[in-house]
């Protein structure tokens, strides 16, 4: 956790030594390389609106919790708690909603239990699909994205299956 | 994805039709909010790594990461790729390592730009923009710095326990998403060829 934090500033002062050394205007480039962001904000900001409005709606419906409880002999008949099958349900979808899951699940059952463990693992090997599969094509042409959400899907539930197999031999 | 959001929203708006009816124009309007708020704040932090972006490359520094990281990028995406988009697929790939979570966004949008270019801005995804939106979706991360921190603070006293499994994890999945998109992109082709 420690040494976590430095990897970022370090990295930093090395770029800041290195565009010296190079003769580089960094001051220059930096404003350069900043301008960009606004219009990516812009780009995205509808790709957003619409992943929001579906979580949202999906979350307040109840849905998430009938499916999850729905989903739950699934889930445990391939080695994962059932108390966790509303986080591998949302994580696809949004990150603050199944980060907010995992503080939950630290309070109810401890950050040391093999539940809260499992779900740590989870978070730490897994992404938001959709956030990923929308906000990365959305400055370019693409409709069809093919076999690209199945696949991403796929690796998430058998990253689950693993995370928790190897939470319990560890 | 559209399929998916349709399914979403129309099976969510007809429960709570059922159940709630009131509680959708505030959940609708909540996620309008949610998202603004993130936008803005979105702004600010690619405002930052952009920024950063710009005197690596400017260095060129980030030719020297996409000559390192070379042969694994031959392999994954192809070698036909030109320079630039070279450079963004390996930052975004070295952010992504790192868990610099929100500096590999916008590195991925731009090299997700430079693969539409050589796509000739096609609607269907080709096989290299495929291979880069699952290799961010399954992650890749070293560091899960949030959870580890998180455990933390709720008092954990093993809280970085969780390291070896999840980079065990995050490489499983990320090995066999490759895996999953080369096989994919094989068994199109030969549909294709069989067409012909």
């Amino acid at each position: 956790m420690t040494l976590s934090a430095f990897i970022i500033p370090v990295l930093l002062i090395c770029l800041l030594l290195y565009s010296w050394r190079k003769k580089v205007n960094a001051y220059g480039a930096f404003i350069d390389g900043a301008k960009g962001a606004f219009d990516l904000c812009l780009d995205i900001f509808p790709f957003l609106v619409a992943i929001f409005v579906a979580v949202e709606l999906f979350n307040a419906s109840g849905l998430t919790d009938s499916l999850s409880t729905l989903l739950k002999p699934v889930f445990e008949f391939v080695g994962i708690p059932a108390e966790l099958s509303k986080l591998i349900l949302l994580r696809p979808f949004s990150g603050s909603a199944s980060l907010a899951l995992v503080e939950e699940i630290f309070a109810d059952y401890g950050p040391d239990s093999y539940i809260a463990r499992c779900a740590s693992v989870i978070m730490g090997s897994s992404e938001t699909i959709f956030y990923v599969a929308t906000i990365y094509f959305s400055q370019t042409k693409v409709k069809k994205l093919l076999y690209a959400i199945p696949v991403a899907l796929v690796c998430t539930i058998i990253g689950a299956i693993v995370s928790c197999l190897i939470c319990r031999i560890i | 994805m559209r399929r998916i959001w349709y399914v979403i929203m129309l099976a969510s708006l007809i429960a709570l039709c059922i159940i709630n009816p009131e509680n959708s124009i505030n959940a609708m309007m909540d996620a309008g909010e949610k998202a603004v708020m993130l936008s803005i704040k979105l702004i600010g932090v690619y405002a930052i790594w952009l920024g950063i972006l710009g005197i690596v490359d400017q260095t060129k520094l980030s030719d020297k990461i996409s000559s390192l990281l070379s042969p694994i990028i031959d392999f994954l995406f192809g070698k036909n790729l030109d320079q630039q988009t070279k450079n963004y697929i390996s930052m975004n790939l070295s952010t992504n390592i790192l868990g610099m979570g929100n500096a590999c966004t916008p590195l991925g949008i731009k090299a997700m730009n430079g693969l539409d270019k050589l796509n000739n801005h096609s609607t269907t995804a080709s096989t290299a923009m495929i291979m880069l939106m699952v290799i961010n979706a399954t992650s890749i991360q070293l560091l899960p710095t949030t959870i580890i921190g998180l455990r933390a603070s709720y008092g954990s006293t093993t809280s970085s326990d969780i390291i070896i499994p999840s980079i065990i994890a995050t490489t499983l999945t990320t090995v066999l998403g490759v895996l999953l998109v080369k096989l994919c992109s094989k068994i199109k082709f030969k549909k294709k060829v069989r067409k012909v």
